[in-house]
């Protein structure tokens, strides 16, 4: 079938509503968060926005006839063109299907469908007192499939972890057409080690092994109390230094999130009543647990920081904290406010290093930056070493495109050579699979081995990954 | 000035990461779920157009038109990007490129004219109710109302039969001695379909002291225009009102309507006269406009001493052009707190859009009501038997919202309640 046919044969199977095939419609499809898409969107042939496994296996099937690429996408939030059809095919928007299908509260277990976006869920397991820990940047609008496939984490990852030791189970449409279930057909347990465990396997495939058409999601009981410490530092380097010190006392807080000098004044930019104090460097320290448990380790978090930090102001009153967690929060994007005619890109964003040379890690990029006459905005996870860049340039400007390109390029060396790796939980997609062979070695043959025991016709989401 | 040296399409598009942050704060993309609808689709297609990717057809105006311009995008964009005024700046360069008789007709004529203007709501209808079609169609009415028409018009059931301007006189001293010098910025929905607002405002302002003046000749604040693509005649209306202010010498320029402070806003105002020399008359004008509930709660500090037996149970809804696009959102609420004998209890999501957006309803009626439906559940829920908001295009949606939903509460703007609590109560028996 050629293109024509194609569209008609999904308008047929699936109905108008549910196929988009007209040009314009098609465009809004050519990009994700990347900076790569952002220079070269790619428009789809076909969109298909399917609400049943049933649907997203006729598609499949199709496609796989016809020797079609199968695309699948979240919401878009990604950073790596990992949603968008950068070798053309059919989009598989599942960010419409947002069912919870089933809270399971004794077995602390939720079955969701892939479009569910992480914030909703979080909001429902609360009327449980549950909850799914991973807290991406992006909570109120990825989806749940999107996170599955990048193995997404974020804030809390320091305690909490990614996305993947929460998924028990998966419902994936295969490329060839096959539906399979991961993690046992019946299983409701939260152990299991039998069989090979396709579950881990696919958490973080990045849409390349199959389309995830349903997830079974471990949760956790809500922590009843929190406290964040605020530490406030006069030197960049101390900073992290601390971070190493507040876990040699002993105390794991469920997230440590840095925001340096200008990523502080952008907040302040974008919401001005949080008003953070202006400094090289602040830490945020979150604890949670039991309320003596979190004020016991709030102190200690106080006095370690204190050793180093101008200021530590430490917080356990709810609107304070839902301020300073939404500062980060915004940080990835308000970055841009730093430069009137600039914006933020999403591009050698996403590095991740040994917890121990975090502070080399940050003075080696403000060092790129000034080479490149380039502001760098860096925030991030620093309690896992996954720390956030933001270059902020005018991405109209070609000779500051191509600039940049160098300095991202040097960011993505500079964490390999630091035995860390180019992406902590953005992914990899069509931005970053330079990098496969240099990280990986031999291992990526063996990645696509593994890829085309699934995909023997190499239909699904190429392009991507290596 | 050329489309491509627009102040927001030169300054704006760039900054956009496409995070989708907007995607789940847009009601219409909480309807449609693709992304065309997202606001940050349309910042991509303006560019597209910008950058000559589109061609500026009617179907790109169709996008783009989905957006109801609530600034709920804009209010939260972490980029900070307005995304409404890149919208209407490419609606306007879309409108130019597709000029269409009808709507000139409409925006350029009837709506600057504020008789002609309750005219056309009563000829759209008419014309649909005497099956009359065609020749709205031929006229371009159709084309700007598409949808169910027959159902669109039953929001516009109940026009009042006189405007607030027949009623009201252009100077109305104050009761007592003269605190200030109040301009009233009689709005369109207010005069035509709200006109007991602005009796309410000119009593309740009167009485604290206010002297106030409603200009002769004022015109429509320009909203529909440049939601509709008509920002010349936006600026010929803004220009003419600014005038007409301008001989009164007033202290403050005061309205109730959320959407005519938010189009007289200062940062409005210098998007809509970019190129002209009204720049700064512009500024000045828009220093001295303020919401009503604004003014009556920080300026005048209204306390209101009367005793009142009755109770009412109110929920206050924010309307977008309150909340988003001048992030007001407590001194409406303050308001009626001050009112003797309100309870005023909050409703889950009050700051979610009604769907209204003044031609939105009619123009986009089915998603409008899908909107409509879920702000009903969420005010109904309060149990209140008040529905208190600052918007008459909002007032006429939730009023229809009420009847849908059978809900049997009162739409009301607070200064409606403030000044029922001022009238005597009936003598104890
Ligand atoms: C402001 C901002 C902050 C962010 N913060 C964080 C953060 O703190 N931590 C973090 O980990 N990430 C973060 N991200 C990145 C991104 O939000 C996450 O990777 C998220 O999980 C992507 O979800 P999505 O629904 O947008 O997926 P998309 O971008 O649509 O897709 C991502 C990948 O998943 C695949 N995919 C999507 N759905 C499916 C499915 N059902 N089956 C198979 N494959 C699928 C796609 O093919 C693609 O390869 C942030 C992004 C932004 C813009």
């Amino acid at each position: 079938m050629n293109n024509a046919d194609i569209k008609k044969e999904l308008v047929k199977m699936l109905g108008r509503d549910k196929v988009l095939i007209d040009d314009l419609d098609l465009m809004y499809y050519s990009y994700d968060s990347s900076f790569l898409t952002k220079l070269q969107p790619v428009t789809p042939t076909a969109v298909v926005l399917p609400a049943s496994t049933a649907e997203v296996q006729k598609v499949v099937r199709l496609a796989y006839e016809n020797d079609v690429n199968i695309i699948p996408r979240g919401a878009g939030t990604g950073e790596t063109g990992g949603c968008v059809a950068v070798e053309g095919g059919i989009v598989i928007d599942l960010s419409r299907w947002r069912e919870i299908v089933e809270i399971d509260v004794n077995n602390m277990q939720v079955v969701v469908r892939p479009g569910v976006i992480h914030a909703d869920l979080n909001d429902e397991l609360a009327k449980f007192n549950l909850f799914f820990p991973p807290d991406p940047g992006s909570s109120k609008m990825c989806t749940i499939g999107g996170m599955v496939a990048n193995n997404a984490s974020g804030l809390r990852a320091v305690k909490y972890w990614t996305t993947e030791p929460y998924v028990l189970g998966l419902e994936v449409v295969t490329p060839t057409g096959d539906v399979i279930i991961t993690g046992g057909q019946q299983a409701r347990c939260i152990k299991n080690v039998s069989g090979l465990n396709l579950t881990k396997l696919m958490v973080g495939s990045e849409g390349v092994l199959g389309i995830v058409t349903q997830i079974r999601l471990r949760c956790f009981p809500r922590p009843k109390a929190r406290g964040i410490a605020m530490a406030v530092f006069d030197h960049l380097d101390d900073a992290p230094a601390t971070v190493l010190e507040v876990y040699q006392a002993g105390v794991l807080p469920s997230g440590i999130e840095i925001l340096d000098g200008s990523a502080i004044k952008a907040v302040n930019d974008f919401k001005p009543h949080i008003n953070l104090p202006e400094a090289e460097a602040i830490l945020l320290f979150e604890v949670d647990g039991n309320p003596p448990g979190v004020e016991y380790e709030g102190q200690i978090i106080k006095e370690v920081a204190g050793r180093r930090a101008r200021q530590v102001e430490w917080s356990t009153e709810k609107k304070r904290m839902a301020e300073l967690w939404e500062g980060r929060s915004i940080t990835a994007t308000a970055a841009a406010r730093v430069r009137a005619d600039g914006s933020r890109i999403f591009a050698g964003e996403d590095i991740s290093v040994p917890i121990s040379k975090v502070a080399d890690v940050l003075r080696a990029i403000r060092a790129l930056g000034e080479k490149y006459g380039i502001q760098v905005v860096n925030y991030g996870h620093i309690g896992d070493g996954n720390v956030h860049c933001a270059p902020v340039i005018n991405p109209e400007n070609p000779e500051e495109v191509e600039l940049v390109k160098k300095l991202v390029d040097e960011i993505h060396l500079l964490a390999i050579e630091m035995n860390g790796s180019t992406t902590g939980e953005h992914g990899v997609g069509a931005a970053r699979r330079g990098y496969a062979v240099l990280e990986h070695g031999p291992a990526v043959d063996y990645m696509k081995k593994v890829k085309a025991a699934f995909d023997p016709k190499g239909i699904m989401n190429p392009g991507k990954l290596f | 000035m050329e489309f491509k040296e627009l102040p927001p399409v030169k300054e704006q598009i760039m900054k956009c990461v496409r995070c989708g942050k907007c995607r789940e704060l847009c009601p219409v993309f909480g309807e449609i779920g693709i992304e065309s609808a997202a606001p940050r689709g349309h910042v991509f297609m303006v560019q597209m157009l910008r950058d000559g990717k589109v061609e500026p057809s009617p179907e790109v105006y169709e996008k783009l038109g989905q957006c109801l311009m609530c600034e709920t995008c804009s209010a939260n964009c972490p980029s900070g990007i307005d995304v409404h005024e890149l919208n209407a700046a490419a609606r306007a360069y879309l409108n130019d490129k597709n000029p269409n008789r009808g709507k000139d007709f409409l925006f350029g004529n009837f709506w600057t004219k504020p008789e002609m203007m309750k005219q056309s709501i009563k000829v759209a209808s008419l014309a649909q109710r005497l099956g009359l079609q065609k020749l709205a169609r031929n006229i371009g009415l159709t084309r700007l109302l598409p949808g169910d028409l027959k159902d669109a018009e039953k929001i516009l059931d109940n026009i009042p039969p006189h405007s607030a301007r027949s009623q009201l006189s252009a100077y109305t001293p104050a009761q007592g001695e003269s605190r200030y010098r109040v301009g009233y910025f009689l709005g369109c929905g207010t005069d035509f379909l709200n006109p007991e607002i602005a009796q309410a405002a000119v009593n309740v302002l009167s009485r604290n002291g206010c002297e106030v003046f409603i200009p002769e000749g004022l015109k429509c604040c320009g909203l529909p225009h440049i939601a509709n693509g008509k920002m010349d005649v936006a600026r010929q209306l803004t220009i003419h009102n600014l005038k007409l202010f301008e001989k009164l010498n007033v202290d403050y320029i005061v309205t109730d309507c959320g959407s005519c402070s938010a189009t007289l806003s200062k940062k409005n105002l210098k998007f809509v006269l970019e190129g002209t020399s009204y720049q700064e008359d512009g500024a000045a004008f828009a220093a001295r406009v303020m919401d009503l509930t604004v003014f009556l709660v920080d300026v005048l500090d209204i306390q209101v001493d009367v005793k009142i037996d009755r109770k009412w149970r109110v929920t206050y809804h924010d309307p977008c052009h309150l909340v988003n696009a001048q992030g007001i959102t407590e001194q409406p609420r303050e308001l009626l707190r001050r009112i003797p004998g309100v309870e005023l209890v909050e409703m889950p999501h009050a700051a979610s859009c009604c769907g209204g957006s003044g031609t939105y309803s009619v123009t986009h009626h089915q998603l409008s009501m899908q909107i409509l439906d879920k702000k009903m559940s969420n005010a109904a829920s309060t149990g209140a038997d008040i529905l208190a908001t600052c918007c008459p295009s909002c007032i006429m949606q939730l009023n229809f919202g009420c009847k849908r939903s059978n809900w049997n509460a009162e739409v009301l703007h607070p200064v409606v309640l403030l000044n029922r609590a001022y009238e005597p109560a009936p003598a104890a028996v």
